[in-house]
């Protein structure tokens, strides 16, 4: 029963990272563009940073509590990047800097959104799969 | 080159200027003058055209292209372009002013046979060819040029001559590295004119060095103001006119020379305001100025123009007074307040100590008397008092005066150690933003501290220093250790604050850290280690920059902004200042003589004949008017490899490469960025080997490069050498930071010695040096900068625009020690700091001429130190100048020589 609903959660919670990340994208376009500032875009991103890799950290956790060891393994990277930056203390979005890095933060962005797709679709079929296995 | 009055066409006469060393053409007809050879009359133009309205034809083009690339040679264009009005006197030398065609101008006695015979009548003046370049009003003097560059541009400018019509002719020579050594005359060469390759083959650096604001010396003419605020500009491309549009359609419609867009001409763009009539289309500055200022209507604003603030942040902490920094600064602000620019009476101050609380000083109007305010409670900053604490200028000059005799005193006694600085620039800052929203503004922002403020946490990296120096780790010390100097300057970027920094200390105080908000709000940092004002020494250098930085005219709330024509595109900026956008700078105050590198790539392959780029800033002058100040360059392209090569511009190149080179030691490791600038010298020379040389043949004995650039290895292995980036584990980390911060702001003229610093002999100068010359004092030759030159009696001065070390040999004779320092002899002479005394007798008043000289030759406010060190002296101070002349090998760092070596061993190997 819980591989289901654990899935099931993974799925939409996939889906909502996924759509964070679109936003991060739109707005360093936007900010290539000339429609938004430095300052604004990284007072706003700044924002986004540590909720997203905290959600993606507390699915990891789920994962491993569930004994999902496959759907554990395949987060294991992404989350030991994130791990690296927050301990590095470079994970925040410097204003002063970011035209400099502005092309290293976006194929980060598109890593992730390209990440999370994934996993999207390998939640839903393992969903899919528990939910088959559960009701023969 | 043959006399050219020989093929001269009919009505035409040339001169020989001997100022100039170079020919100058007349038009006896009309008095019309020009450097180029007149060519026919059939294809000149004719006088008709110049009258409003005329269209003008395609002929023009070819020689709108022609003047544009004499413009680069103005413009002093680099690292295979650059525009750099700021370095080289070489340039300016040789049109000398006499470039002026506007007929008022001219000098007398070139043009006197065309005054008799027929003045233009200014109307008719033949605006086309008149390249009255900023650049070179701007430029310093003639006399600034050593002797010895004179047949060296006259060379140059023959060769310039040797093209007709068309686009000039290159010769590219090419040189020996292995058996030419560097000569240190050769960096005066006045740069080649550039061309610009259609793509990114030749491996030169692309970049654009730009000295916006240059001050003003004597005999450089101000750059010209338009001031009916008709400003053209490209519909598309934003680009304001300027002197390469081609004018169609019967001159009532302009092609932007970026867009090709097709502009119509504003209605009042020939109509003189001034005289309320008919105006001369060519006699408008933007038309013949490649440098131009606008007066900017109300469109550019977003608010009226505000007056410049003061703020005076000096701390008053035990070791601030106990040094003498706070009767220094003090006394020097008071010294200079009047020539604080208020020439429209709006100035305000304000005047704030602090140690770990904050003492505010309010003024009211109609009494001298000032009230303290103490502020403790630092952790949530607030003004104590709405008004009074800003005061105009103008109308509190005296108590302003009063209030700094009296800190001193107040003050005398304090033995609070440590010093809030955080809290009191967030006061300052408050201060000025809370004018602000009331009525008014902004500007500059200054403090003056002492020790690393106990209550800002950037204390965490003391201990673990001595452990990192020499590693890679060392980069983490020149970044940013605490984030609120960064989020600061962005706030205070934001609200148009600039800040400028003075700091003291004997002890580490993180000056990386402190320096980022100077870097990103554009002021400058200023450090004067182990400062202590009863050293006079000490206290006249720190009063000296400091006065000069108050007294300086400051352009405020700037935007700046580099256009270029297609296919370019500005890839990266450097400098100080906050990158606001792709391709817009902000800079709350642009400072004088501070220079910018931009770096351009070569996006697509440019198939026009020329590229242009345009800066424009938008700022507002000292006294309140908006402005926009437009510089417009124009660079020839050519499919020749060869004419790139040749038009290489090594001091461009070098100045660019200093800016990379921090950049890189910020965001990698020192030793990728030494890595990478010595890969990028590679990577030109194997190009050059490659594509110019036959074969590469006889590649183990030389090591080629064109002749214009055969300073750039020199150049490259001071930068290696440079207290910023040299490979050493004893260097400071602040005075790294210093030296970076110095690195990446300083113009080209106060940036090469920099890294290729000045060594005269002064024991055996030649008789004229040190004494006035035609163009001022003479400066003995320069020597190359190895210590085989030094000789055992001998007396050496080593300068590099910060420091100068006046080298004293062992063996020096006792008449010597006399002369210069009136001591018995060389045993009771002491090394170190010194004030030498103009003493009577001729050597020692030719030596202090040329120190004097030395001091004011170069713009920007620095005050160069003197120290005399003795050969057998202190170690430290000996190594100190001894490590000035990097052609010697250091420890770990190669000779000239060595470095060579191993520039021909990656070269061949490839």
């Amino acid at each position: 029963m819980g591989a289901g609903w654990l899935f099931l959660f993974a799925v939409l919670y996939s889906a909502g990272l996924l759509f964070g990340m679109v936003f991060f994208v739109i707005m360093f376009s936007d900010l290539e563009s000339d429609y938004i500032n430095p300052i604004d875009l990284c007072n706003k991103l700044n924002q986004f940073v540590l909720p997203e890799y905290g959600a993606h950290a507390f699915l990891s956790i789920l994962f491993l509590l569930f004994g999902q060891w496959t759907a554990f393994l395949w987060n294991v990277p992404l989350l030991a990047y994130n791990g690296n930056k927050v301990f590095k203390k470079n994970h925040m979005y410097d204003a002063t800097e970011i035209f400099r890095t502005l092309g290293g933060h976006q194929k980060e962005t598109y890593f992730k959104l390209a990440f999370y797709l994934l996993s999207f679709f390998y939640y839903l079929y393992r969903m899919i799969v528990a939910l088959v296995a559960e009701n023969p | 080159m043959a006399t050219p009055a020989q093929q001269l066409p009919q009505g035409w006469e040339a001169e020989w200027d001997a100022n100039n060393q170079r020919y100058l053409f007349i038009e006896t007809a009309t008095g019309r003058t020009q450097w180029e050879p007149p060519v026919d009359q059939g294809i000149q133009p004719q006088y008709s055209e110049n009258a409003p309205g005329a269209a003008e034809q395609p002929v023009h083009h070819g020689k709108r292209r022609q003047y544009a690339a004499g413009q680069t040679q103005a413009y002093y264009g680099g690292g295979e372009s650059s525009l750099d009005p700021g370095y080289l006197a070489g340039t300016a030398a040789q049109p000398g002013g006499a470039q002026l065609f506007t007929p008022g101008l001219v000098g007398e006695n070139q043009f006197a046979s065309q005054q008799t015979q027929a003045a233009p009548a200014p109307g008719q003046a033949p605006q086309y060819y008149a390249p009255a370049e900023p650049e070179y009003i701007n430029a310093p003097g003639f006399q600034q040029q050593p002797a010895y560059g004179q047949p060296v541009d006259n060379l140059a400018n023959q060769f310039g001559q040797m093209g007709l019509a068309g686009q000039k002719q290159f010769q590219l020579y090419t040189t020996n590295l292995l058996t030419s050594p560097p000569d240190p005359r050769d960096l005066h060469i006045p740069p080649p004119e550039i061309r610009l390759p259609p793509n990114a083959s030749a491996k030169i650096p692309l970049a654009l060095i730009l000295t916006p604001y240059r001050s003003l010396k004597e005999g450089d003419e101000p750059v010209p103001v338009i001031t009916d605020t008709v400003i053209a500009r490209c519909r598309r491309c934003r680009t304001y006119i300027n002197p390469y549009v081609q004018f169609i359609d019967g001159g009532n419609r302009w092609r932007c020379c970026m867009c090709n867009m097709t502009n119509e001409v504003p209605q009042l763009f020939d109509w003189d305001q001034v005289r309320n009539q008919p105006g001369d289309r060519w006699a408008r500055a933007e038309l013949n100025h490649s440098v131009v200022e606008f007066v900017a209507p109300t469109e550019y604003m977003v608010r009226p123009p505000q007056p410049a603030v003061y703020i005076f942040l000096i701390d008053v902490s035990n070791a601030a007074v106990s040094t003498g920094m706070v009767a220094t600064a003090t006394r020097t602000i008071k010294e200079n307040l009047e020539r604080i620019p208020d020439e429209d009476g709006r100035t305000k101050v304000a005047i704030i100590c602090f140690d770990v609380s904050l003492y505010f000083f309010s003024l009211p109007q109609g009494t001298t008397e000032p009230t303290m305010l103490v502020v403790s409670d630092i952790d949530d900053v607030f003004l104590p008092k709405p008004n009074d604490l800003l005061v105009n200028l103008a109308e509190s000059r005296e108590s302003v005066e009063n209030l700094l005799d009296k800190i001193g005193n107040m003050f005398q006694d304090n033995h609070i150690i440590g010093s809030a600085l955080g809290p009191a620039l967030q006061a300052g800052f408050k201060l000025m933003v809370s004018v602000i929203t009331v009525r008014l503004s902004v500007a500059k922002l200054w403090s003056c501290r002492r020790v690393c403020p106990a209550l800002v946490p950037e204390r965490s990296r003391t201990g673990k220093i001595p452990k990192i120096l020499g590693t890679s780790k060392e980069s983490g010390l020149l970044q940013a250790a605490v984030p609120f100097y960064k989020t600061f300057a962005i706030e205070c970027s934001r609200a148009q604050v600039s800040v400028d920094m003075f700091l003291f200390s004997a002890s580490y105080q993180d000056v990386a850290t402190l320096a980022c908000l100077p870097h990103y709000t554009s002021g400058q940092t200023y450090y004067y280690p182990a400062f202590n004002a009863v050293r006079s020494e000490d206290a006249i250098k720190f009063a000296h920059e400091f006065g000069e930085v108050l007294a300086m005219p400051i352009m405020l709330e700037a935007v700046m902004r580099v256009r270029a024509s297609r296919g370019l595109r500005m890839s990266s900026f450097h400098g100080n200042f906050f990158v606001r956008s792709t391709d817009l700078l902000a800079m709350p105050a642009v400072p004088q003589d501070q220079s910018y590198a931009i770096e351009i790539q070569i996006e697509e392959t440019i198939s026009t004949p020329f590229v242009v780029f345009q800066t424009a800033v938008l700022h507002t002058t000292c006294y309140g008017e908006r402005r926009i100040r437009v510089v417009t360059q124009a660079l020839p392209t050519t499919s020749s490899l060869s004419e790139v090569f040749a038009s290489a511009d090594q001091v461009a190149i070098a100045t660019f490469f200093a800016n990379k080179a921090v950049e890189r030691s910020l965001t990698h490791k020192l030793e990728d960025s030494r890595d990478f600038i010595h890969k990028t010298l590679i990577d030109i020379l194997i190009a050059y080997k490659t594509s110019m040389t036959s074969g590469g043949a006889g590649a183990s004995g030389q090591l080629a490069i064109s002749d214009n650039m055969k300073m750039l290895p020199v150049l490259v292995l001071g930068l290696l050498k440079n207290v910023g980036i040299r490979q050493s584990t004893q260097i400071p980390p602040d005075l790294r930071a210093y030296a970076q911060a110095l690195l990446t702001s300083m113009p080209s003229q106060l940036l090469i010695p920099y890294l290729y610093p000045t060594f005269y002999a002064l024991h055996n100068m030649p008789p004229e040096a040190g004494t006035i010359g035609e163009h001022g004092v003479v400066l003995p030759p320069p020597l190359p900068l190895t210590s085989e030159r030094l000789e055992r009696h001998g007396l050496y001065l080593i300068e590099d625009g910060q420091t100068m070390f006046l080298w004293v040999g062992r063996d020096a004779v006792e008449a010597l020690v006399r002369d210069v320092f009136d001591l018995p002899g060389y045993e009771t002479l002491r090394g170190g700091k010194t004030t030498l005394r103009v003493l009577d007798n001729p050597f020692s008043e030719r030596i202090n001429a040329i120190i004097q000289k030395i001091r004011e030759m170069r713009r920007g406010p620095y005050y160069p130190h003197l120290y005399i060190v003795k050969e057998d002296g202190e170690p430290p101070l000996r190594l100190w100048a001894l490590s000035a002349l990097i052609q010697d090998r250091a420890d770990v760092l190669p000779s000239y020589q060595q470095f060579l070596s191993t520039l021909r061993e990656k070269v061949s190997s490839t």
